[in-house]
């Protein structure tokens, strides 16, 4: 259920890192606490986020909230087939629900994420 | 401590998301809101209202002394049907809106909110204190609930299941039928605009009704998330949120649904209202945006705030936000291009037309 060869937050977002490119989304878990997105604000192609900015705010039937920066770098694509389908993120938030692609200004701040096991066992803490 | 419908439990079995709405436990959704809003604009869901106030009023004064107290004229509805109506303070302001079912010549059932039940009942209770030939039975309080089966399918799934000729029951019509044995009262009104009944039992009938509906293929349940935005859609007002005892309904543009000539509680301010016209009135906007207002969000207009929201969501139908708001009267017309501040961007909006979505099949023919 938890891809493997992603990172991820306590605060539910999974990074795919490539080289010193970073793709971030939310995660399943997340997704499902949010229920059926219906807005998506992507941070500007451009932008130079330093971790824990506030990157992009999203909208649900249930909530708003946003979503801050799990790396620091500079913007370089965002996914915008969320601004009209922010769906996405529920039916595939691992794939099409991709939020932006950052390069990372520190590569090291990388290795601050956790793996899958690790985040899988927040997830188990956070059931009981 | 927040009580639980008979229901409860077939909510939890079902999935449902649980959540404290005026002191009741219910589901806010089940699989999915958006998913839930479409099924009701296409087919036919069921949401369980039981948290409402039902009040039978009877007796060969009922209609009188009702008529004193709320905006219907109880004289004027024929027995098998319903009327939209309000309990108003003496300046008019909305202590509660109501539907005033009649059932019998001296038999009427006023179905309320349910976070104003208690003080509704204190209020009717004062006032018809003294008066011989009507009596007040709280419903509610007896373990009575209610479903409503919501949906331009809706007849489709209830057809089979009831001793009534469906045709027969009009939009606004009310009848007591019997399911599976069990009586309860059956009115042709929902909060959604589509077509659909609200059923009214004691809780095991319900329960036992509820059962029966859901064995039909097509019937989903749907909870208080899709309730909202459907009836947002629809611009019916949510009391607390576009009615308060600082709001009248002239204000609230519902003074269609009330003849202030008449002699109730409210009805002078309410005709000094019509007279005089008000500051402000209730609008229903849209945007071109996704992106959605929240209540008591600023309205602006040329930089000046002119008003509040009341309501605002995502409108699955329309694909845009939408939401109602008081805003000057000067600034209330079709077509007026206002701002809301969300406390994050200005978002543009337009007044519309009420209702926002016109493709309810509320009053379509069985």
């Amino acid at each position: 259920m938890i891809p493997s060869d992603l990172a991820y937050t306590k605060e539910h977002e999974w990074v795919r890192i490539e080289g010193k490119t970073a793709t971030v989304g939310v995660t399943d878990h997340a997704q499902h606490a949010l229920g059926d997105l219906t807005f998506v604000e992507l941070p500007e192609v451009g932008r130079q986020l330093a971790k824990g900015d506030e990157a992009c705010a999203i909208e649900s039937s249930k909530a708003a909230a946003s979503i801050n920066a799990p790396v620091g770098g500079k913007v370089v694509e965002i996914n915008g087939d969320l601004e009209d389908d922010p769906g996405l993120v529920n039916s595939d938030c691992y794939g099409k629900g991709w939020f932006y692609k950052i390069e990372l200004s520190d590569p090291a701040e990388a290795g601050s994420l956790m793996n899958a096991d690790a985040y899988e066992k927040l997830l188990g803490e956070g059931e009981n | 401590m927040s009580r639980k419908t008979d229901l409860h439990d077939r909510h939890v079995t079902l999935g449902g998301k649980i959540v404290d709405f005026a002191g009741w436990l219910l589901p806010v959704q089940y699989e999915s809101i958006l998913g839930e809003h479409e099924h009701c604009r296409t087919s036919a869901v069921v949401f369980d209202t039981s948290h409402m106030g039902q009040f039978l009023l009877t007796g060969p004064a009922a209609a009188e002394h009702l008529g004193k107290i709320c905006t219907q004229d109880p004289a004027a509805i024929k027995v098998g049907r319903c009327k939209y109506g309000f309990l108003l303070n003496e300046e008019g302001g909305v202590l509660d809106d109501t539907i005033l079912m009649r059932l019998a010549d001296e038999r009427f059932l006023l179905v309320v909110n349910a976070g104003t039940l208690e003080g509704d009942l204190q209020w009717i209770r004062a006032h018809l204190s003294g008066a011989s030939g009507v009596e007040l039975v709280n419903r509610s309080s007896k373990g009575w609930g209610k479903v409503d089966l919501q949906g331009p399918r809706s007849a489709e799934v209830l057809a089979p299941m009831v001793d009534i000729d469906l045709h027969r029951l009009g939009y606004f019509g009310v009848t007591e039928a019997v399911c599976h044995g069990r009586r309860f009262v059956l009115s042709r009104t929902g909060y959604t605009g589509e077509l659909g009944y609200e059923i009214m039992a004691p809780g095991d009938d319900l329960v036992c009704i509820f059962d029966h509906l859901m064995e039909s293929a097509i019937l989903r349940p749907a909870g208080l998330g899709a309730r909202d935005s459907l009836r947002l859609e629809m611009c019916y007002p949510l009391y607390g949120h576009e009615l308060s005892p600082r709001r009248t309904p002239i204000e609230a543009d519902l003074g269609g649904f009330i003849k202030p000539q008449r002699e109730f509680v409210g009805a002078e301010a309410l005709r000094g209202q019509v007279a005089a016209g008000t500051a402000q009135k209730l609008v229903a906007f849209r945007s071109d945006s996704r992106r959605r207002a929240n209540p008591d969000n600023a309205i602006l207009h040329a930089g000046q705030a002119v008003g509040t929201v009341t309501s605002a969501a995502f409108s699955p139908s329309l694909k845009v936000s939408v939401g109602m708001g008081y805003v000057d009267a000067s600034l209330a017309g079709a077509g007026q291009e206002l701002v809301v501040d969300t406390g994050r961007v200005e978002l543009p909006v337009v007044v519309c037309e009420k209702p926002l979505y016109p493709g309810g099949t509320c009053r379509a023919s069985v």
